[in-house]
């Protein structure tokens, strides 16, 4: 070809894929860390049953941040998610045990309640992160209406799935893959995957192509309204009731988890297996901690300067590598 | 001013729905509405103040948003409180509080600036230090709020509180930030196009620093007169982040940045505390309040819509239309007030 | 599995042989098209044939409204007034990206229209879904992809895995020709400035290709600004002027000049603006304002650039070769290789997205640089911005006055603005990054004496211009190829030609070759100048007495832009 070219020709493609994949591989690394100290501490840590009580507590975390990744695929923050967790736990733990199939329903309907904020987004042109903002009060109000002060009880089918504990493999392994994996199918593999990071990436050339992108964005909001009834499932299973504001943490903590795990705002890219490293390595710097001996006081400061403290690595690897 | 022109300014919207519930209550309680109106002044400013700071955060482009005021206003809370006991002089402790404010946006800024962590990483986890701090604090404090900044804050010559009347000093102080200085007007278009602000050479790191810090000491003076007002406790700013993202929205600064209205942050402020003594006044619980506010956020959101999403069509703001009277000076109305 | 439809292979039977008769079937027909936007009539009334296996070259100004048009013919819009018939069917009213009429009707865009995070395979399927098979259609996307860009670009060096903006800018181009192209039935391709960012090789495979298309009937639509491109490639020409085809003329025998003349490219007076009358000074004495000392790195090769006091320095070259890179240092520099004495303001060509302050009158985007040097203590003053505002605006005319929004303007009035803003301020060095691009010619003449003025004024100014012809108002120019400096023009040296001749000669052999090599070199600047400064006094009339035919081939080529 003519040599014109030859200069902007870019450097090797494995290096742009290296790029892409340092974010995650930095989280990776802080990860193994983490649990190489777990381990110095307290051995049993490496054992099945240890590290399935290390790694519970990540998984509904590790799920929601799956929706939000989904969601910043797009282009869009949700900062609602932690109250929609919440509000599923007291609907899992109030009408989900009194009757069965009317919570089933309340739970379609929440996850409709997405799909329908996704369109409202798009079609008035807000900002997601203000929108969603808003409509964790509504969550918020939602929960506490329905149960005003913690408790409950969930239904026996969660709670033995929160306390099932197969021989050979830790048990909170399950979720956190299969959701990675079933989230990496839609999003990464799929050509609704294409229509969801194509909006994100380029929405004029989405319409070009005569794709629509509001159908592009209902997707995008359903599927994270899904996740997050999952995540809300699996919190109520391992707690045993319902607290509307037992993961109200969950809000900023998944954003962190994506960017943790290479997601980026600007939307356009999805990283389901990056998005599970992440959520896990947010999720141990609490166990970390207590194994520490850190006082509770201290850990929410911690879990700040790592989150900072692994962005930093990134823009340094990230310097290196170009 | 005629009416036209009345209602097309953004700002008038929450003053409007303030009047509003204002009129049910005084129709519920069937009693004189100036006491009503004193209580919220009273309440309204601390809002007020917080609102400001995130209303400067918010009008410096999309993405921009400040999630550390809360546990801000928590710390320094706590440390107004401590340094005023252990100084004696609440104006020292007043200060230390902005400056703990100032501590914890400083390190949102070099996070947002120098490791180009985006602004909502980067105040989530200034705020995470900033609360474990409170929590440590926190953990057998004793100290009591001064006894003269508490009265004063509880002043009301002729039923209008003393610090309503310094809060809308304050509120005065911006809006002239905002059209007469350079910083001002640099913050503006940083907010419009911050690519372009760039190319015409204003110093955006310095604007959006700047523009942080002072959300931060505002968080920061917020804490300290509040806890002088209440009691310092760890969870005294938690609502304080989405009301303060709710003024903002409400009172009619442009969420996609570049344009303020610090006077519409009165307004919606005055409407959430009248809303909160409505609900009160009906026996309503905290979660019919919640849906309440959530419910009336979406809805202002919805209603007024937001920019062009689609980038290349001509008209990528809705512009209302110009009063006449309003052509003749050079400096526009990009601070509506 | 419709992939095999798709038109990999040359077509084996091409239909309608004959060349350049006008019996063929029309492919898409337009006819009294109007459209308006707001208060701008884009169209007044278009009527075009476009017909199987022709290819129609497409020429016109920009606000001609060849891009309302080619939108128009994609089905991209509805028409306000009169009919457009796709393959002998009219269209109905409706027409929108999923019209199902215009399903064989394709457009390569200029900017592209590919997802960057996507991969090339994923961007296939996003335009081409319909042809691709519901499972493996990744593979099918990849197979189809390397086919035919392999066809048509030949050593691409583009796999369909590979992600879109980790492509060079020409591949990118030739991703966006080839998605463009992926149809099961391609009945006419719009080709938007397919060759603007495509290096010589490319754009002579691109035309083979184009010709093998139009062999098997397809008919294809080429717009560009490169007039001898057209007339080389198309069968037939189109002209389009203020919103309407003024003339359709088969392209044999159509010379560039009398395109040139179709499309009313206009003589402007250049008496007054050329160099020659403003050379301030000897160039050699001049101060040196800034300066690029073998700068290497993020684009660039080992370049030296020198803008003395009072100077217009032109970079010029294809678009991309390291120009945007030099004015990037001079405005942010950070580096040891770059030395600015001075104050900078920065004219950005991409108005839209760097330049306007979309909620801002005119008077407020037109002080925003200016207002810091006029206020005090960080306090505005006012009273001094409103008369700096209204002396700018009155000596550009700037349309709607101080007081207008600035999105009510006309692009040509918003460059005014952003052109003001620069000048407005006590900079020293003003870098104008190729601004002038879809500015109309009266504009353009006004925008290029304010710049020689300033600069007899004692300003400095680098421009870079992708439009050669605007490179006649500078003293120097410097040509770029491949991020390095090729040639250094001084005065007469410097014409559309010259900078053509260099920016693509020896593009088979080593780069900065022979033509101008000397003056790339240090202390060339200073020998160049000094021929700078006798030519032009000799003969500051006989640039103004050029023959007819030079002169309006030269300043028709800088407003056609």
């Amino acid at each position: 070809m003519s040599e014109l070219l030859a200069p902007a020709l870019p450097a090797l493609p494995t290096r742009a894929r290296m790029r892409r994949t340092a974010p995650a591989v930095v989280s990776a690394v802080a990860m193994i860390i983490m649990i190489a100290v777990c381990a110095s501490l307290q051995p049993d840590v490496l054992t099945v049953a240890g590290l399935s009580l290390v790694l519970s507590a990540t998984v509904p975390l590790v799920i929601a941040a799956q929706a939000q990744m989904t969601l910043m695929s797009v282009g869009d923050i949700d900062l609602g998610i932690g109250n929609f967790v919440g509000l599923v736990t007291v609907v899992s733990a109030t009408t989900l045990v009194s009757s069965p199939a009317t919570g089933a329903l309340i739970l379609l309907a929440l996850v409709a309640a997405y799909a329908v904020l996704g369109a409202l987004i798009h079609l008035r042109r807000v900002p997601s992160l203000i929108a969603t903002l808003g409509a964790s009060f509504v969550w918020l109000g939602l929960g506490l209406f329905a149960l005003p002060t913690p408790g409950g009880t969930t239904p026996e089918w969660l709670a033995s799935f929160g306390t099932w504990q197969p021989a050979g493999f830790p048990a909170p392994l399950l979720p956190i893959l299969a959701v990675a994996a079933v989230v990496y199918l839609l999003t990464s593999r799929s050509t609704l995957g294409v229509r969801m990071r194509g909006l994100g990436s380029n929405p004029v050339a989405l319409e070009r192509a005569g794709l629509r992108p509001l159908a592009s964005r209902v997707i995008a909001y359903a599927t994270a309204g899904a996740l997050g009834v999952l995540s809300g499932l699996v919190l109520a299973s391992q707690t045993g009731g319902g607290d509307v504001s037992s993961a109200s943490s969950y809000s900023l903590m998944t954003v962190a988890a994506v960017i943790l795990g290479g997601g980026s705002f600007h939307g356009g890219s999805a990283v389901p297996w990056g998005v599970a490293v992440g959520g896990v390595t947010l999720g141990l710097v609490s166990v970390v901690l207590s194994l520490l001996d850190v006082p509770t006081n201290m850990q929410s400061a911690v879990q700040g300067v790592i989150v900072l403290a692994v962005l930093a690595g990134r823009v340094v690897v990230g310097k290196v590598l170009r | 001013m005629n009416i036209r022109a009345l209602l097309s300014r953004p700002w008038i919207w929450g003053f409007a729905a303030a009047v509003l519930v204002w009129l049910i209550i005084v129709i519920i309680s069937g009693q004189g509405g100036g006491q009503t109106v004193s209580l919220a002044l009273s309440l309204a400013p601390y809002l007020v103040v917080v609102g400001l700071g995130q209303m400067l955060v918010i009008t410096a482009g999309p993405g921009n948003i400040d999630v550390s005021v809360a546990p801000i206003i928590s710390l320094a809370g706590f440390v107004s409180v401590a340094v005023t006991t252990s100084t004696g002089s609440a104006v020292v402790g007043v200060l230390a509080g902005i400056g703990v404010g100032v501590v914890v946006a400083l390190i949102s800024t070099v996070s947002i600036l120098g490791l180009s962590v985006p602004p909502i990483i980067a105040t989530l986890a200034a705020g995470l230090i900033a609360s474990s701090v409170t929590l440590s604090l926190a953990n057998g404090f004793t100290a009591v709020p001064d006894a003269g900044l508490r009265q004063l804050l509880n002043v009301r010559p002729a039923g209008v509180p003393l610090l309503a009347v310094a809060v809308a000093g304050v509120t005065a102080l911006v809006i002239a930030l905002l059209r007469r200085t350079i910083y001002g007007r640099s913050l503006i278009a940083v907010g419009q196009n911050r690519r372009a602000a760039e190319r015409a050479g204003i110093p955006v790191a310095r604007i959006i620093a700047t523009t942080y810090l002072a959300s931060g000491a505002l968080a920061g003076l917020t804490g300290s007169l509040l806890a002088a007002y209440i009691a310092p406790s760890a969870d005294l700013g938690t609502r304080y982040l989405l009301d303060s993202v709710a003024v903002v929205v409400i009172g009619g600064t442009l969420i996609s940045g570049g344009r303020a209205v610090p006077v519409g942050v009165w307004g919606a402020a005055l409407f959430f505390i009248l809303l909160d003594g409505l609900v009160n006044l009906v026996g309503w619980s905290t979660a019919a309040q919640n849906l309440l506010k959530g419910g009336l956020v979406l809805l202002v959101l919805f209603l007024a819509g937001g920019g062009d999403r689609v980038a290349g069509t001509p008209s990528r703001f809705r512009r209302r239309p110009r009063p006449a009277a309003a052509t003749t000076t050079t400096t526009g109305d990009n601070t509506h007030g | 599995m419709h992939v095999h439809n798709l038109p990999a292979e040359p077509f084996a039977a091409p239909r309608g042989a004959d060349r350049g008769s006008s019996d063929r079937q029309p492919v898409v027909v337009a006819r009294h098209v109007t459209k308006t936007y707001g208060r701008t009539r884009a169209l007044t009334g278009v009527d075009l044939e476009v017909r199987a296996g022709e290819v129609l070259g497409l020429v016109g100004h920009n606000g001609a409204g060849k891009s309302t048009l080619m939108r128009v013919l994609a089905g991209l819009e509805a028409c306000d007034e009169g009919t457009v018939t796709v393959g002998g069917r009219e269209t109905s009213g409706e027409a929108g990206p999923r019209a199902a009429e215009f399903r064989g009707v394709r457009m390569a865009y200029q900017e592209t229209s590919l997802c960057p995070d996507l991969t090339v395979a994923e961007n296939i399927w996003v335009s081409s879904r319909h042809c691709l098979p519901r499972l493996r259609w990744r593979r099918a996307a990849g197979d189809a992809v390397r086919r035919r860009l392999g066809e048509m670009f030949p050593g691409h060096g583009v796999t369909s895995g590979d992600r879109i903006e980790d492509l060079s800018l020409a591949q990118r181009q030739m991703v966006e020709i080839a998605r463009a192209s992926l149809v099961d039935r391609l009945d006419l391709l719009i080709l938007d400035e397919p060759t603007e960012s495509l290096g010589p090789d490319a754009a002579r495979s691109l035309y083979d290709y184009v010709r093998r298309l139009t062999a098997g009937g397809v008919a294809v639509l080429l717009i560009s600004h490169r007039i001898r491109e057209i007339l080389s490639v198309a069968d037939r020409v189109a002209v389009l002027r203020d919103g309407a085809v003024i003339a359709d003329r088969p392209a044999a025998g159509l010379g560039e000049h009398d395109v040139l003349a179709l499309m009313g490219a206009q003589v402007a007076d250049r008496a007054g603006s050329g160099p020659a009358a403003a050379a301030a000074g000897e160039p050699a004495d001049r101060p040196v304002m800034a300066e690029l000392r073998g700068a290497t790195g993020s684009g660039l090769h080992d370049v030296s650039v020198r803008v003395g006091a009072g100077e217009v320095v032109g970079l010029a070259g294809l678009a991309g070769q390291g120009q945007q890179e030099v004015l990037e240092r001079l405005w942010r520099p950070a580096r040891r290789d770059t030395k600015v004495h001075g104050s900078r303001a920065y004219v950005p060509g991409d108005r839209q997205r760097s330049g306007v302050l979309p909620l801002w009158t005119v008077a407020e985007n037109l002080i925003v640089t200016a207002m810091r040097g006029i206020a005090r203590h960080g306090l505005r003053r006012p009273a001094e911005e409103r008369a700096a505002v209204g002396s700018w605006v009155e000596r550009l005319s700037i349309r709607g006055g101080p007081d207008a929004a600035m999105t009510e303007l006309s692009g040509g009035n918003q460059q005014k603005v952003i052109v003001a803003r620069a000048f407005a301020s006590a900079a020293d060095l003003v870098l104008l990054d190729d601004p002038f691009r879809g500015v109309d010619v009266h504009t353009k003449t006004d925008l290029y004496r304010l710049i020689r003025h300033e600069a007899a004024q004692g300003r400095s100014v680098v421009w870079y211009s992708s439009e050669n012809a605007e490179m006649a108002h500078c003293d120097r120019v410097y040509v770029f190829r491949a991020g390095r400096v090729v040639a250094e023009l001084a005065g007469e040296e410097i014409s559309e030609e010259q900078i053509i001749a260099v920016s693509f000669a020896e593009s088979d052999g080593e780069p900065g070759g022979p033509p101008a090599e000397s003056g790339g070199e240090p202390g060339g600047p200073s020998a160049e100048s000094h021929d700078t400064r006798n030519r032009p006094s000799a003969e500051p009339d006989g640039a103004r007495n050029r023959p007819d035919g030079a002169r309006n081939r030269s300043d028709g080529a800088q407003s056609h832009e």
